[in-house]
């Protein structure tokens, strides 16, 4: 069990760092794209 | 006092609060209707959805709770961790619940339970989820102060205030900006918060090391401590009740349901669920690691168990790295504190005030948005502030929680896949989800030595399984009795 909670929270770590750099990075296009829709939504209201 | 440092790690929370008001107000212009308030238009992305998903779900009261396991129970403690990842995984490989839910194009869950058991079901519902989410919410402010204090080494005098002065921060960009201004601090919490988890983890591992934690877990837990079905207070009914607990958090917990809804389409969802569920392993297991330290450091003379990991980090953490971490916390903390107060607040107008709204404008509608989540956050300063809470955290947690989890999870699994559920068996099922739990607590709390007796020997854990099995079975009973073709919905 120890070495299963060793694995686990080096996993858990890597798997972080990576999660956060990579989503950091995505996450700025999805916002610019999430904000130019509604953008052009609020055009065709209008 | 700790190593906080006014100007140096002062100045690193002053930067990171002012970006985030920036950036919440900022967006404000974008909502023009009630979609755009409350599930930001239906706009948004896989990994602005993962970036949300794990800001909302990890606050300052998690990161307490899961330290507290870990400082009580060892690496078993992240066990609800591991279980709560496996069952957002299995919901999103199968789309199992989410997929009709998005599809169906619904705000909320009671807004689909409507479909199926009629509008006095949904506006039940609606009281329930309101009702059990506010409650556990009142205490997160409280919770989060005292993290901060201790950690800050601030005078406790100033808890209240200071927390005061965050939450009207948070409330004036929830309420101006609604979902799309807690989309858009959530993604900056998210990056601040990962930062200083993944630093202070870093710290920890080289100052205190790996031999140490796991020498400590087994002088204080033993085989316990890596495995919960051999742990004394914890053994396979503390397994199976998380695991129903995890089950039905991922299905029907309203903030977590909310990133779902708010998706552009079911798929989007569902790979929001599939690739932030590991990030649950990390948000019981990081924490948990802080409390082993705690436990390595400070040893068992902590008077309370909730304080230790905040005392070892006030040693712990250097200059500079000490602004990182409190940033990182109250970015926890605002993303959720937002969250959850949209999320409440878009119960209460969409399915409570729903006999009453017919006919209403979007910029009626907008209004009253805004004032629902004003009248949450002085809930919340008068509950969760400025009174005292008696008992401790997990039992409270516990029971306001399970409260509305067990009924909702059993309505909406019905209600996208039996056809024979009725508005009875809704019924008998929102009743005995709530009389099982609270029965349970009356037991123990009141004054009959018989009854706090039976409530020991039941104990939390199989109360728990039983709320659960029980409110499955008052679903099918109640379905079955309602006469075919009888009473109106």
């Amino acid at each position: 069990m120890k070495t299963f909670w060793f694995v686990l929270t080096i996993i858990a770590l890597i798997w972080y760092i990576f999660v956060t750099i990579f989503v950091s990075y995505k996450g700025v296009a999805d916002i610019k794209g999430m904000l130019k829709r509604l953008s052009e939504q609020n055009k065709d209201k209008d | 006092m700790g190593n906080f440092n006014w100007l140096l790690d002062g100045s690193i929370v002053g930067v990171y609060l002012l970006l985030t008001m920036f950036a919440g107000l900022y967006v404000r212009k974008y909502v023009s209707k009630v979609d755009d308030f409350l599930v930001a238009g239906r706009e948004m992305d896989v990994y602005l959805g993962i970036a949300s998903l794990a800001a909302t779900e990890f606050g300052i009261v998690t990161c307490m709770y899961t330290a507290q396991n870990g400082y009580k129970f060892g690496f078993a403690g992240a066990t609800p961790g591991i279980l709560m990842a496996l069952a957002m995984l299995f919901v999103g490989l199968t789309g199992f619940v989410i997929k009709p839910l998005r599809d169906s194009g619904v705000v909320t869950i009671p807004q689909l339970i409507e479909k199926r058991f009629g509008p006095n079901i949904r506006w039940a519902a609606g009281v329930v989820i309101v009702l059990g989410g506010l409650l556990n919410m009142g205490v997160f402010l409280r919770i989060g102060g005292q993290f901060l204090v201790q950690v800050a080494g601030m005078n406790v005098g100033y808890l209240e205030i200071t927390m005061t002065i965050l939450l009207i921060g948070v409330a004036v960009y929830t309420i101006l900006g609604g979902m799309l201004s807690v989309l858009i601090t959530d993604f900056l919490q998210f990056i601040v918060m990962s930062f200083g988890l993944i630093a202070v983890t870093i710290l920890i591992l080289y100052t205190v090391g790996w031999d140490t934690l796991v020498a400590t877990v087994e002088t204080h837990h033993g085989a316990g401590g890596f495995n919960p079905f051999v742990h004394p207070e914890m053994g396979w009914q503390y397994v199976v009740f998380n695991g129903l607990l995890n089950l039905a958090a991922v299905l029907t917990w309203q903030t977590t349901i909310a990133r779902v809804l708010a998706a552009k389409d079911s798929k989007t969802g569902q790979r929001i669920y599939t690739s932030t569920s590991f990030f649950f392993v990390c948000r019981f297991l990081i924490p948990g690691i802080w409390g082993i330290a705690a436990l390595a450091v400070l040893g068992t003379s902590v008077p309370d168990s909730l304080d230790a990991m905040p005392m070892f980090l006030a040693k712990a953490v250097p200059m500079g790295l000490m602004g990182i971490l409190i940033a990182a916390m109250l970015a926890a903390d605002m993303s959720t504190d937002s969250s959850y107060m949209l999320t409440w607040a878009s119960v209460i107008y969409n399915d409570i005030l729903a006999p009453f709204r017919k006919g209403w404008s979007d910029k009626r509608g907008l209004l009253w948005n805004r004032f629902i989540v004003a009248g949450i956050g002085i809930f919340l300063l008068i509950y969760g502030l400025w009174f005292k809470l008696e008992g401790d955290l997990w039992t409270y947690l516990g029971l306001t929680g399970t409260i509305y989890l067990a009924s909702i999870s059993v309505l909406l699994v019905s209600a996208c896949y039996w056809e024979k559920a009725n508005s009875w068996g809704a019924v008998a099922s929102i009743f005995v989800s709530a009389a099982i739990p609270l029965g349970f607590l009356i037991m123990e709390k009141i004054d009959v030595p018989s009854a706090n007796k039976l409530a020991k020997d039941i104990g939390p854990y199989y109360s728990g399984i039983a709320a659960y099995i029980c409110s499955a079975l008052a679903m099918v009973v109640g379905s079955y009795l309602k006469p075919k073709g009888g009473l109106a919905e």
